[in-house]
């Protein structure tokens, strides 16, 4: 008889007992998968507020007046290049996401209909890859060459299909297809207009400037932000960092907080579901002593009375993964709208975990069962087999 | 066809030592039917699965067709148990979740082996029960389904440990005939019991006590 049979045979006849070892691996696989699941999403949504709310973390020249940044705009400048030196720099890791800006007040814009405006113009360089660290999601501003963004106070004064059209240092004037109109209520970018770099540097004749760093750095109460100074000044000791805290903070550290639950949960759920799982299968070889004695006197290899007891524990394993892998995404998706508020678009099926659920449960339930299917191989068949 | 030389096992509950076998020596020729009696503890059990291959003795040797049989690797050693034996118990030891067809496939592969099967149900009056399980049987079809399984693969030797301990004198009866049937189709038989009726179908009767043969007498062929 075909061993593969002789294991769903035994597996459906053991219902109750094959119930509760599957039961443990969807335990596992929905709170392991919910978890994770709600911890990505978060993770979206942060990167999202952040996107909106702008990078935490300012670097700027020494001496920097912060109050003539903002109000004037005339403060010192600094070669883009420093961007790319610090994402080369291998012991610079405590800041991510460096995004270059060359940021001026514009005093005297004209809107289309002959208005003049005092407006804020923001050239970004695109973000740089930090290539010694892993590899992350962009989160800056991605303009297009030739293309701006304009903010929602200056799009009320364009209407919907014209160009933004600026004059230059040089007193030319230049036209941008404006590819996005911001929503309102994103801060300073309301009454600003977003560039490619190049682009505005080409307007205000300032070839390879920038004034302004922005980056992603950890907010956590761990010293990682002076460390972040520390290896700024190390590099460049003409800049410094500035923090800016936000609603962005909070967030990253809910998130923080949730992969730090979830990196004592997840282990405990799996590891003891795993020992529930090896204490079932060593009473199910315990109760399939004669059976597994028979086998060996009707010369069953020692190889066969293991694939017996792994087969079902990696059958069950995958079943169990699966339905796991479904359930905590709908446990994700119920509990990550009631409590944590996230929008429902941030809540998807993660395939790349569901992957990892089809390989990694039914390999961790072949091991729970490992020690039980040796056990069996060294029943001994004489002795079971001879009692009355 | 078997032959025990001087073959020895003690086995050893805490600090008590019980001798299970005592220098046995033994020749069993290809169909013989031996039947194995003596008292509790008299070593039956344990001569029956040494010379199956699932107790190692300490001493002495299994001679089957010119091979020690415990010189042999386990995969041979697998392979003499699964090709020249069948086994029957007291406690028929079916699998609960196979049916009766089920049961006796265990012991068998191969595609033709159906009219075999049906064959030797019929012959064994299960033919009506071969989609039933074990917990739908009597004891005595039971048995009889133990013993299809013993024997469907078509094994020189058939080891039986008390095959009608749980049997009433009815079945004992129907069964004892068809293993004297498979003695006479050619199939050596090695059978252990306590019942003195049963050692009258066995031309050959062993007698143990305390390990040691007393008695190995060959009767006139019935």
């Amino acid at each position: 008889m075909n061993l593969l049979r002789l294991v769903f045979e035994e597996l459906f006849y053991r219902k109750v007992s094959s119930l509760i070892i599957l039961l443990t691996v969807i335990i596992a696989g929905t709170v392991s998968v919910a978890i994770y699941t709600l911890s990505k999403a978060s993770e979206n949504e942060t990167r999202k507020i952040m996107r909106e709310q702008g990078l935490n973390l300012y670097i700027f020249p020494k001496g920097t007046n912060l109050i003539d940044f903002y109000s004037i705009g005339n403060t010192p400048s600094f070669p883009e290049e420093y961007v790319d030196k610090l994402a080369e720099s291998k012991t610079f890791d405590a800041v991510r996401h460096l995004t270059g800006i060359l940021q001026v007040r514009y005093s005297d814009w004209t809107d289309p209909n002959g208005s003049s405006h005092q407006i804020v113009l923001l050239g970004y360089k695109d973000e740089a890859m930090q290539r010694f660290l892993p590899a992350q999601e962009t989160m800056g501003f991605d303009v297009e060459k030739g293309k701006v963004h304009v903010g929602a106070l200056i799009a009320r004064n364009i209407r919907a299909g014209d160009p933004f059209i600026i004059k230059g240092s040089d007193g030319r004037s230049r036209s941008f297809q404006i590819e996005e109109r911001l929503e309102e209520g994103k801060g300073m970018i309301d009454q600003g207009v977003a560039f490619n770099l190049g682009d505005l540097q080409d307007v205000l004749g300032m070839q390879g400037k920038i004034n302004k760093i922005e980056a992603l750095g950890c907010v956590c109460k761990d010293g990682r932000i002076k460390n972040a100074r520390n290896q700024v000044q190390a590099i460049f000791s003409d800049l410094e960092v500035t923090e800016l805290s936000s609603i962005a903070d909070a967030r990253e550290n809910q998130r923080l907080m949730m992969n730090k639950y979830g990196a004592f949960i997840i282990p405990f759920v799996i590891l003891s579901c795993l020992l529930i799982t090896g204490l079932l299968f060593y009473q199910n070889v315990t109760v399939r002593s004669h059976e597994i004695g028979l086998l060996k006197a009707m010369g069953k290899s020692t190889y066969s009375i293991l694939f017996l007891i792994i087969a079902k524990a990696f059958f069950l394993g995958l079943a169990g993964g699966i339905i796991g892998f479904f359930s905590g995404h709908l446990v994700a998706e119920y509990f990550g709208k009631e409590i944590f508020r996230f929008t429902a678009s941030d809540i998807k099926p993660l395939w790349n975990v569901f992957y990892y659920c089809i390989i990694l449960f039914p390999v961790l339930w072949v091991l729970a069962s490992w020690i039980p299917a040796l056990l069996a191989t060294r029943i001994d068949a004489a002795k079971t087999l001879s009692q009355e | 066809m078997i032959e025990l030389k001087n073959i020895s096992k003690e086995f050893t509950h805490g600090t008590e030592i019980f001798t299970a076998l005592s220098d046995i020596s033994l020749k069993i020729k290809k169909g013989d039917f031996c039947s194995v009696t003596g008292p509790s503890g008299a070593g039956k059990s344990t001569l029956l699965y040494v010379i199956g291959g699932l107790i190692h003795p300490d001493s002495g040797r299994v001679i089957y067709n010119g091979m020690d049989i415990y010189k042999l690797n386990r995969r041979d050693i697998n392979q003499y148990r699964s090709k020249n034996l069948g086994f029957m118990f007291q406690q028929f030891h079916l699998m609960p979740y196979l049916t009766v067809t089920g049961n006796i496939r265990l012991a068998c592969d191969g595609k033709n082996i159906e009219d075999k099967i049906s064959f030797y149900l019929e012959k064994c009056s299960l033919a009506d029960m071969r989609n039933k399980y074990p917990s739908e049987l009597s004891v005595g079809e039971k048995q009889r389904t133990a013993f299809i399984r013993a024997i469907i693969s078509e094994p020189e030797i058939l080891l039986a440990d008390e095959p009608t301990g749980n049997l009433d004198a009815a079945n004992s009866e129907i069964l004892m005939s068809l293993v004297k049937d498979y003695n006479k189709g050619g199939g050596t038989v090695l059978m252990v019991s306590h019942d003195p009726e049963i050692s009258g179908y066995a031309n050959r009767n062993i007698s143990l006590c305390k390990g040691r043969i007393q008695l190995n007498k060959t009767e006139p062929s019935s």
